[in-house]
């Protein structure tokens, strides 16, 4: 198993995923530094989810290669699991647990260390501790996403994968996870789908185009002009053409 | 941690996250019970005009399987339904858990939630069809851990392979009638020296107890080989 991400965080090279003769990725190549903020755009059906499905071994690449911190997501993937979290926007809990329930199941599948006193630190940041006791599904939006984040973060993950995780969110429930993404923001590498241009832009340190499976563009923020980068955007979803 | 340490405490968090869930929910035990009861009960009337003359203890043991086998399919059905109706099942394969350790989780929690509904439906098929005076009477002590014993060897069969299907069909349209089709069939090798040993036990008589430990051999050698199948075969199919 490879030591914490000091390198390359994500490195993907010739990545193919076909679903029949359809192809979902077409060679897709990109690296990303350990620390980084990867935004990724696109329209509809681009292949934004199944990019992040191979990177988080939930499906396999059809050809080339995918590596998150030096593990290969086919060959290595029990390891590389337990090297990234998921925030989605299903949060991915038992509705009929309570929160301290779902944070305690998902403390043993990962086999975290004294789980107890790492949920209450959890809970607390999320400011859900006040609600450990009740059941999930009583739970607002908002607060299921913040607990959907501290279920991603249990095992003190090195790549956070976010899958539209604003989706669905009020702007006060938007502004608490801005404030915990920032809060973690210097310990993780992050990879982020979203359909909002100003606050993927906003977060990130790389951006990623995606079109029919393709890569439009993929650069440092640093080099990106935010009015460019958005017409280029505008151009890619009108057309959907890569 | 180890990882025999971690695959231990991953399969009881599994088990006792269904077993919490269920007796929260109560989805399969009230379903399944009440399914078992009510196939009792259509079984009564179907044999209300058979006459005195004919002895229900020659068909007792294919009764009581007919209703188990059916019931187990309503659990199964929903045995990972709470993973697939909200999305948890991504977060559960997003674990660093070896995915047999989920197949034998489910299974385990899904022979407990049978041998439940077993345990308390024997009683009142006894009650309806055995507990009659003159030659249909059967003791019930004397033959009862036989018949117990079927059972477990029986439920274990029907929880392994049923989890494994249920596995299969659960990202499909029509997952019952997927399950069914493929269940049954799977079913039938089990399904008849279940009924032959049950038999033995409740009829008794010459050659009952060779006749009883033939059918339970052959369970025995019907679950190890399930099992190990479906060990073999649970990563692809759950991953698929």
């Amino acid at each position: 198993m490879a030591d914490v991400c000091s390198g390359n965080a994500v490195e993907v090279q010739g990545l193919v995923r076909a679903f029949g003769a359809r192809k979902a990725l077409d060679r897709v190549d990109l690296t990303l530094p350990a620390g980084a903020f990867l935004s990724i755009f696109g329209p509809n059906g681009a292949g934004k989810t199944t990019l992040v499905k191979v990177l988080t071994t939930l499906t396999s690449p059809s050809k080339g290669t995918a590596k998150i911190c030096g593990l290969d997501v086919v060959k290595d993937a029990v390891d590389l699991r337990s090297r990234i979290g998921l925030i989605s926007h299903n949060p991915l809990l038992y509705p009929d647990l309570t929160a301290e329930e779902n944070l305690e199941f998902f403390a043993d599948m990962y086999g975290v260390i004294d789980p107890k006193q790492r949920i209450r630190e959890l809970l607390a940041s999320v400011e859900l501790d006040h609600r450990r006791l009740d059941p999930v599904r009583t739970f607002s939006r908002g607060m299921l996403q913040r607990l959907s984040i501290a279920r991603a973060l249990l095992h003190r993950p090195d790549v956070v994968f976010l899958d539209e995780p604003y989706s669905g969110l009020d702007p006060h429930a938007m502004d608490i996870l801005d404030s915990l993404i920032a809060q973690i923001r210097e310990q993780h590498t992050f990879v982020m789908v979203s359909h909002d241009l100003a606050k993927g832009l906003e977060l990130c340190s790389h951006a990623l185009i995606l079109a029919k499976g393709k890569v439009v563009l993929f650069e440092p923020r640093e080099r990106i002009d935010p009015e460019e980068f958005a017409a280029l955007y505008r151009a890619t979803v009108g057309s959907g053409v890569a | 941690m180890t990882g025999a340490a971690l695959s231990w405490r991953q399969f009881k968090a599994i088990l006792r996250k269904d077993i919490v869930m269920e007796l929260r929910t109560k989805e399969m035990l009230t379903s399944m019970g009440l399914y078992t009861l009510l196939t009792m009960v259509i079984y009564q009337v179907a044999l209300s005009q058979t006459g005195s003359a004919f002895n229900v203890r020659l068909i007792a043991a294919g009764l009581l399987w007919l209703a188990f086998v059916f019931t187990s399919m309503l659990g199964l059905n929903r045995s990972l339904v709470h993973e697939k109706d909200q999305g948890v099942l991504d977060a559960l394969l997003l674990s660093p858990i070896d995915r047999p350790i989920i197949f034998f989780a489910k299974a385990v929690g899904n022979f407990v939630f049978l041998m439940v509904v077993e345990i308390i439906s024997l009683p009142v098929f006894w009650f309806l069809f055995l507990s009659g005076g003159g030659p249909a009477s059967v003791p019930i002590f004397t033959t009862l851990w036989q018949l117990l014993f079927a059972l477990v060897l029986g439920s274990i069969g029907i929880a392994g392979v049923g989890t494994l299907l249920a596995t299969m069909s659960v990202n499909t349209t029509g997952k019952d009638f997927v399950l069914a089709l493929l269940f049954i069939p799977l079913m039938y090798p089990l399904l008849l020296p279940a009924v032959s040993s049950s038999s033995a036990a409740i009829l008794g008589g010459m050659g009952a107890t060779q006749q009883f430990w033939q059918g339970i051999g052959i369970m025995a050698g019907y679950d190890v080989l399930m099992l190990l199948a479906a060990y073999a075969l649970y990563e692809f199919i759950i991953g698929a």
